[in-house]
């Protein structure tokens, strides 16, 4: 009510003024509303120092191993070159994409188990409060408990078959799936439901289009916890007794104190996930963030 | 298009100590016909209750309101109403046009309409170009002129409007009230619009229907003497116009402190 005052010329003069100060309003509208660029991709240089800073830190991770190799025997810590050389061999062989199938396959399928339990659960858990009340205790006790007793108390259970690594695996991640899903649910803008209440959409479309979207960057993010946990579990259920995997394969060379293949199964599961994680769930992640603009001003 | 009558609204909502929290006191008037209706009054009022009650989002303990649209020879059938927020309430994940195809869908368009539709309507606002960007990367006035894209694009009987404006910069609010209200009367568009803005009152609406504060009653409807053509914001006459309005605003303001 202010700015009322702004508005009361009385004479001829004033009356300028004010159309004036209208003009320099409709310029400084022009700027005020030009549109927000999308982030242009960082300009060649700075992606190179970017690329070179990431190798750089390989190298001197790779570096260091050596320099400690040569303070030790080769069968405690063997060079880096020997130990590559058995990746290779590993991969060549094509005993690699075996193994390393095998667990990926337990991996996934757990992973898919407790996915498709989670979201409904998580979704169920941020809109009723009597879910909510009912299964909060379960799902913070089952974070709680170790990855480790849940893969003895699968095997126990359903022996060494392929259903007691999915179970031990979707058992073990389930309960952070459903807590981050719990918690992006009840963060949802309420404000944005009831316009899709205003405009008539459908119950469908609400899920669809005004409320999954709001839980992606939690998805995202509990995917990669998720993701992290499953293989440390996967390995674990594999060393028990299953006859293929890497979790096997590791076992394996313990059992003959071979430290060059116990590094070398490590380093290819390393790739792996590092391809999962930078290929797969990048792709994923800017592929469904595709409508926020990237601001990284703040950061240098 | 549609008339909206509003008879002795009565709402009130629970306080957190369990007694009840009078808002609305018994409101009655009728909205202006193909022009903008504005409920001017203090904030906290209980106009955006109202509202809402007129976009079915809340429900009224007494009192009743009335939509009828009457659509030439076809008869009458449920109202529709196109709502813009304070916010623009923008599905920031999708693109400008399938903001619009999402009120399309939920308001049952025939899907071959749409594309017709969206180019009407963003064409109005003046955002063609931008239909196929994302929200966030227009600017606070672009998101709120999709907002209004959105509200307009169904066609709607009634356009409610709450404090569209407030939440813009000055200089770009005046541009996009400008905008509004020569596309309402382009359109003889029926619409309410909440404003605690005295002068905001003044330019928008064709009639203006002046609140208490809570719990709200009315304490006076008047009619623009001033069509939308004629408001002139450098105008000595509209200004003299705006100052007495706000004049009546003050007074009644003074004597609740009295009171």
């Amino acid at each position: 009510m202010s700015s009322l005052n702004n508005f009361t010329p009385t004479g001829p003069t004033q009356r300028e003024e004010t159309l004036s100060v209208h003009s320099q309003a409709e310029s400084l509208r022009g700027a005020t509303e030009a549109p927000f660029r999308r982030a242009k991709p960082a300009a060649a240089r700075e992606m190179l120092k970017d690329v070179g800073l990431r190798v750089g830190s390989i190298v001197a991770l790779v570096f260091a191993w050596w320099v400690t190799s040569l303070f030790f025997p080769p069968t405690l810590v063997p060079r880096p070159w020997d130990t590559f050389a058995e990746v290779s061999a590993i991969v060549s062989t094509g005993n690699f994409f075996i193994e390393m199938g095998s667990t990926l396959r337990r991996v996934l399928v757990g992973f898919g188990i407790a996915m498709v339990v989670s979201i409904p659960l998580g979704i169920l858990m941020g809109t009723l409060r009597s879910l909510e009340s009912f299964f909060e205790p379960p799902v913070i006790l089952g974070l709680t408990m170790p990855g480790l007793i849940w893969a003895v108390l699968m095997i126990m259970f359903f022996g060494l078959t392929e259903t007691s690594a999915y179970a031990a695996v979707a058992v073990t991640i389930f309960p952070m799936l459903a807590i981050s899903i719990w918690q992006g649910t009840k963060a949802i803008d309420k404000d944005l439901i009831d316009m899709s209440e205003v405009f008539h959409a459908s119950a469908w479309s609400k899920v669809v289009d005004v409320i999954l979207p709001q839980l992606v960057s939690h998805l995202l993010a509990a995917i990669r916890y998720g993701l992290g946990l499953a293989w440390k579990v996967v390995v674990v259920v594999e060393m028990f007794g299953f006859s293929n995997g890497v979790g096997y394969q590791v076992v394996r060379g313990f059992n003959v104190f071979s430290m060059k293949t116990v590094l070398a199964w490590a380093i290819t599961f390393l790739v792996v996930m590092i391809v999962i994680e930078f290929g797969f769930i990048g792709w994923l992640e800017r592929s469904v963030t595709r409508w926020r603009p990237r601001v990284e001003a703040w950061r240098r | 298009m549609a008339y909206v009558h509003v008879e002795q609204a009565v709402k009130s909502f629970p306080r957190e100590d369990g007694t009840d929290m009078l808002v609305l006191g018994g409101v009655s008037f009728d909205a202006k016909e193909r022009g903008i209706t504005c409920l001017l009054g203090p904030s906290g009022c209980g106009k955006s209750t109202l509202l809402n009650v007129i976009a079915r989002l809340e429900r009224l303990d007494q009192g009743y309101v009335e939509i009828v649209s009457n659509h030439g020879e076809s008869g009458t059938r449920l109202p529709q109403l196109g709502y813009v927020f304070q916010d623009p309430r923008l599905l920031n994940w999708k693109r400008v046009e399938e903001n619009l195809i999402f009120a399309l869908r939920g308001m049952d368009v025939p899907r071959r309409q749409w594309d017709e539709r969206i180019h009407t309507y963003l064409g109005l606002v003046g955002l063609l170009e931008f239909r196929k960007q994302y929200p966030l990367y227009l600017s606070g006035g672009m998101r709120q002129r999709v907002g209004l894209a959105r509200a307009l694009v169904i066609e709607p009987d009634i356009l409610l409007m709450d404090e569209p404006f407030s939440k813009l910069d000055q200089l770009t609010a005046r541009k996009l009230r400008e905008d509004t209200l020569e596309i309402c009367a382009r359109l003889q568009q029926t619409a309410l619009l909440v404003t605690h803005d005295v002068e905001e009152a003044a330019y928008m609406g064709d009639r203006i229907v002046i609140f208490s504060a809570r719990p709200a009653h009315i304490v006076e409807v008047l009619d623009n003497p001033f069509s939308p053509l004629e408001r002139d914001l450098d105008d000595v006459r509209f200004i003299q116009f705006k100052k007495q309005l706000l004049q009546t605003v003050l007074n009644l303001v003074k004597e609740k402190e009295e009171a």
